[in-house]
C-alpha cells in the first residue's frame, strides 16, 4: 500500500525527456493495479462474510480491514497511475534513447543505439485492449540487460524500435 | 577466397582426427564426479550388505562402455572455415564452429592429464556461458597444432586493426608477469582463502549435524580433559591460553591459505603472444587461459589493508561472453566453472599501470583527473551511520548495562566521521578520451578502469533520500562484470555532475 503515499509533489517535470507516452496507458495501468487487488479483495470478502455469518466477534474487524483494503486499491488505482505518466518520459536523438521512470525511486536510463542487441515489442490483453505496447530493450550488458518503455501507442512502438534499431549494427560488444 | 567451392567442401568436410587414446579414462571420471556423492552415500548406506560392493560396479563397468563408445565415435577437424567436431552416441551430432568467432581455446590439466601428458580443451566463442567444445582429451602436440592452427587462420583477418605482429613475433612469448614462491606465500597471507575453507567445513560439520549430537561425542572427550588442573591457573592463565589458541587458529588457517595459495597459482604466468595475453597457473590443476584483448572489458585493481601493507595490489579483468550474473542463474543447473580471471594475482603498485595498459591500450590509472562526490556526501554517510548507530544500539544498550550506557553511545560518531571522510576521499571517478574509471572504498580500494567503447549503457538512480540532498546514483553496465564488488556503481554524486556525466558516457565515441 506504498502506492498512496507516493503523490510526492514534485513537479519539476524532466527537462530534457520530453516525450510522453499514450495517455490511454494511465487507464491500463488503472485496471492492472484493480485487478491486483482483486484476489486480496476477493478472500477478504469470502472471509468477512463467512465470519459475518457466523456472528463472531471478530467480523467487524475484518470488514475495517476489508474497507481499508478496498480504499486502498481504489486511490492506487485511481492517483497512482497518472502520477507514474507524469513521471515517464523518453528522448531519442542520434546516440540513443533515454528513459525517465519512477515516481518515488527515479531511474534515467540512457541505451546508446549501438549497443541495442535485440528489441521486442510486446502487449498484454489489457495493453491490447487501449492499442498501447511496451518497448523492451536489450543490451549486452550484464546487469541491465533489459529496459522497458512502456504505455506507448503500438504503431509508435514499432516505429520508435525501427528507428532504434536501423543503425544499431555495431559491434557485438 | 571462392565462397561457393568452400560452401561445398564445408558441408562434405569429414574430420579425421581423433581424441587421445585414454580419453575414456576423463570421460568415465567426469561422468564419476557428478556421480561421487551418490555413491559414496550408496557404500556407505549400504555397507552392511554385500549388494554395497556391487552397485558401484553395475554403476561404472556401463559408463565405462559409453566412455568407450564415445572415444571411438568422436571425430574433429579443420575445414575450410572452422573447426569440425562429429559426436554421438546415438543422436549424431556434427558442430561447426567458425574459426573467427573462437576467442579462446583454453587447456585444462589435472594430475592424471599431466601423468598422460594430455589436456582438456575448452573452445570457447564470445557467446557467453559455457564453453562451445568441450574436447577431452587430447595430447600436447594436438593441443598445440590446435591452437596454431585455429589462430593462424584468424590473424589475417584480426590483424587488420590489431597492430599486426610480424611473422616471428608471432612465434615469440613474452613474460610479463611471474610469481615466484615468495610472492605465492604473500598472496596466501593477503588473501586468506583458508579461512573460507574452515567456514565452508564447519558449515558442512553444522549440516551434518555433528553439533547436534555433540553431547555424545564431546562429553566423554572432554570428561577426559584436565579441565580441573586449567581451572586451578587463575585467570591470567586461562586468558593467556585462549590467547594462545586463537593466536593457533589464525596461525593455521594463514598456513592454510598459504598451501592454497600455492595449490592455486603454483608457477602463474601471464605472457604476451600475438598481442593476446595468456595465464597459466596451478599446482594439480594446470590451467591455461586466453584472454582476448578485444574481449576485455574492463581491468579491477584491489588493495586491502593487508595488500598496502605488503605494497601490493590483485588485477583482475572482465572478459565478455564470460559468466554473467544472468548466464550463472541460468545455468547454475549445468556444470560451470567460473574463475577468477586474473590479469595479475599480485603485482607491486609502480608495475600494475604497465600491465593495466597491455590489457586496455587506452586507458590508464595513475595522475587522472578524479572528481569527487557530491559535497555533502560525507554528512549524509556521517547521518546515516550516526543515526542508524543510535537507533539500533541504545536500546540494546540501556536495556542490558542501564542509563549510563547511553552517554558512551556517541563514542562511536568519531568513528563514522572519519569513516565518512575517508570514504568520500577515496571515492570518485575520472572521465578521459578512451576510458572511464572509478574508485571507492579507503579501507579495500577499489580501482576500475574501463574503456568509453565498451560500455552497454548508463542508469541514474535516486531515492526520495538523495533528491533531498540533490544527489544520484549513477550505474554504468557493461558486458561480463562478474561480482557484485565489481560493479561500475557511483553513489552519492551530485545529480548535475551525474547527469551530465550519463550523457558523456553514451554520446561520444560509442563507435569505435
Amino acid at each position: 500500500m506504498a502506492a498512496v503515499d507516493t503523490e510526492t509533489p514534485t513537479s519539476e517535470s524532466p527537462a530534457d525527456c520530453d516525450r510522453s507516452v499514450d495517455p490511454r496507458t494511465v487507464a491500463v495501468w488503472r485496471w492492472s493495479t484493480l485487478a491486483a487487488f482483486a484476489p486480496a479483495a476477493a478472500v477478504l470478502t469470502v472471509v468477512a462474510a463467512a465470519l459475518s455469518l457466523e456472528r463472531l466477534p471478530a467480523a467487524p474487524l475484518v470488514w475495517v480491514v476489508w474497507l481499508l483494503v478496498l480504499t486502498a486499491a481504489a486511490v492506487a488505482a485511481w492517483r497512482y497511475p497518472p502520477a507514474r505518466y507524469r513521471h515517464l518520459g523518453y528522448r531519442v536523438d542520434g546516440t540513443g534513447i533515454t528513459i525517465r521512470q519512477g515516481v518515488v525511486w527515479r531511474t534515467q536510463s540512457s541505451l546508446p543505439k549501438v549497443r541495442i542487441q535485440h528489441t521486442d515489442v510486446s502487449q498484454g490483453p489489457l495493453q491490447r485492449r487501449y492499442g498501447v505496447a511496451t518497448l523492451k530493450l536489450y543490451t549486452a550488458g550484464s546487469r541491465f540487460t533489459r529496459t522497458e518503455l512502456p504505455g506507448l501507442e503500438h504503431s509508435e512502438a514499432v516505429a520508435l524500435r525501427d528507428r532504434l534499431q536501423r543503425q544499431g549494427h555495431g559491434d557485438a560488444v | 577466397m571462392p565462397s561457393e567451392s568452400a560452401a561445398a567442401t564445408a558441408e562434405d568436410f569429414r574430420p579425421e582426427r581423433r581424441l587421445h587414446a585414454s580419453s575414456w579414462l576423463f570421460g568415465t571420471a567426469s561422468y564419476l564426479k557428478s556421480f561421487l556423492v551418490p555413491l559414496i552415500a550408496a557404500a556407505v548406506i549400504g555397507s552392511s550388505r554385500e549388494f554395497a560392493l556391487w552397485a558401484p560396479v553395475t554403476v561404472i563397468v556401463p559408463l565405462i562402455a559409453a566412455a568407450l563408445w564415445r572415444q571411438w565415435v568422436y571425430r574433429y577437424g579443420f575445414s575450410q572455415h572452422g573447426l569440425v567436431i562429429h559426436e554421438g552416441l546415438f543422436f549424431r551430432n556434427v558442430r561447426t564452429i567458425d574459426y573467427g568467432r573462437i576467442e579462446n581455446v583454453d587447456t585444462e590439466r589435472g594430475l592424471l592429464h599431466r601423468a598422460l601428458g594430455v589436456a582438456e580443451v575448452r573452445v570457447e566463442t564470445s557467446t557467453g556461458g559455457s564453453a562451445e567444445a568441450r574436447i577431452r582429451v587430447l595430447d600436447l602436440a594436438a593441443v598445440e597444432d590446435m591452437r596454431a592452427r585455429i589462430f593462424e587462420r584468424d590473424r589475417p583477418a584480426a590483424s587488420a586493426h590489431d597492430a599486426a605482429p610480424s611473422a616471428d613475433a608471432a612465434e615469440r612469448e613474452e613474460t610479463l608477469l611471474e610469481l615466484p614462491p615468495a610472492e605465492l606465500v604473500r598472496f596466501g597471507l593477503i588473501d586468506n582463502r583458508g579461512m573460507l575453507v574452515v567456514a565452508a567445513i564447519m558449515g558442512v560439520l553444522a549440516q551434518s549435524g555433528v553439533f547436534e549430537n555433540a553431547n555424545e561425542w564431546a562429553a566423554p572427550l572432554l570428561a577426559r580433559l584436565p579441565l580441573d588442573a586449567v581451572a586451578a591457573f587463575g585467570v591470567a592463565a586461562q586468558i593467556l591460553l585462549a590467547l594462545t589458541l586463537a593466536a593457533a587458529l589464525i596461525v593455521s588457517t594463514r598456513v592454510l591459505s598459504i598451501l592454497l595459495a600455492f595449490a592455486m597459482l603454483f608457477d602463474f604466468r601471464l605472457t604476451r603472444a600475438n598481442g593476446d595475453l595468456r595465464t597459466r597457473y596451478g599446482l594439480l590443476t594446470r590451467i591455461s587461459m586466453t584472454l582476448r584483448r578485444r574481449r576485455i572489458q574492463a581491468v579491477h585493481q584491489t588493495a586491502t589493508l593487508l595488500h598496502r601493507l605488503f605494497r601490493r595490489v590483485s588485477l583482475k579483468v572482465d572478459l565478455a561472453g564470460g559468466l554473467t550474473a544472468e548466464n550463472e542463474a541460468r545455468q547454475r543447473g549445468a556444470q560451470q566453472h567460473f574463475r577468477d580471471l586474473w590479469l595479475a594475482p599480485l603485482v607491486r603498485p609502480e608495475n600494475a599501470e604497465a600491465l593495466i595498459r597491455v590489457a586496455l591500450p587506452q586507458a590508464r590509472v595513475a595522475g587522472l583527473d578524479w572528481q569527487k562526490l557530491a559535497p555533502r556526501a560525507r554528512w549524509r554517510i556521517f547521518r546515516v551511520l550516526s543515526l542508524s548507530w543510535l537507533i539500533a544500539a541504545s536500546v540494546p544498550a540501556v536495556w542490558w548495562t542501564g542509563w549510563w550506557a547511553a552517554a558512551l553511545l556517541p563514542a562511536a560518531l568519531p568513528l563514522f566521521w572519519l569513516h565518512a571522510s575517508l570514504y568520500v576521499r577515496y571515492t570518485g571517478w575520472a572521465l578521459h578520451e578512451g576510458f572511464f574509471a572509478l574508485r571507492r572504498g579507503w579501507l579495500t580500494r577499489r580501482l576500475s578502469v574501463t574503456p568509453r567503447n565498451r560500455i552497454q549503457s548508463v542508469h541514474i538512480g535516486s531515492s526520495p533520500f538523495d533528491r533531498r540532498y540533490r544527489m544520484a546514483r549513477l550505474d554504468v553496465d557493461i558486458a561480463g562484470v562478474s561480482a557484485v564488488t565489481h560493479r561500475f556503481c557511483v553513489p552519492y554524486l551530485d545529480r548535475r555532475d551525474a547527469e551530465r556525466l550519463a550523457a558523456e558516457l553514451v554520446a561520444s565515441r560509442q563507435t569505435q
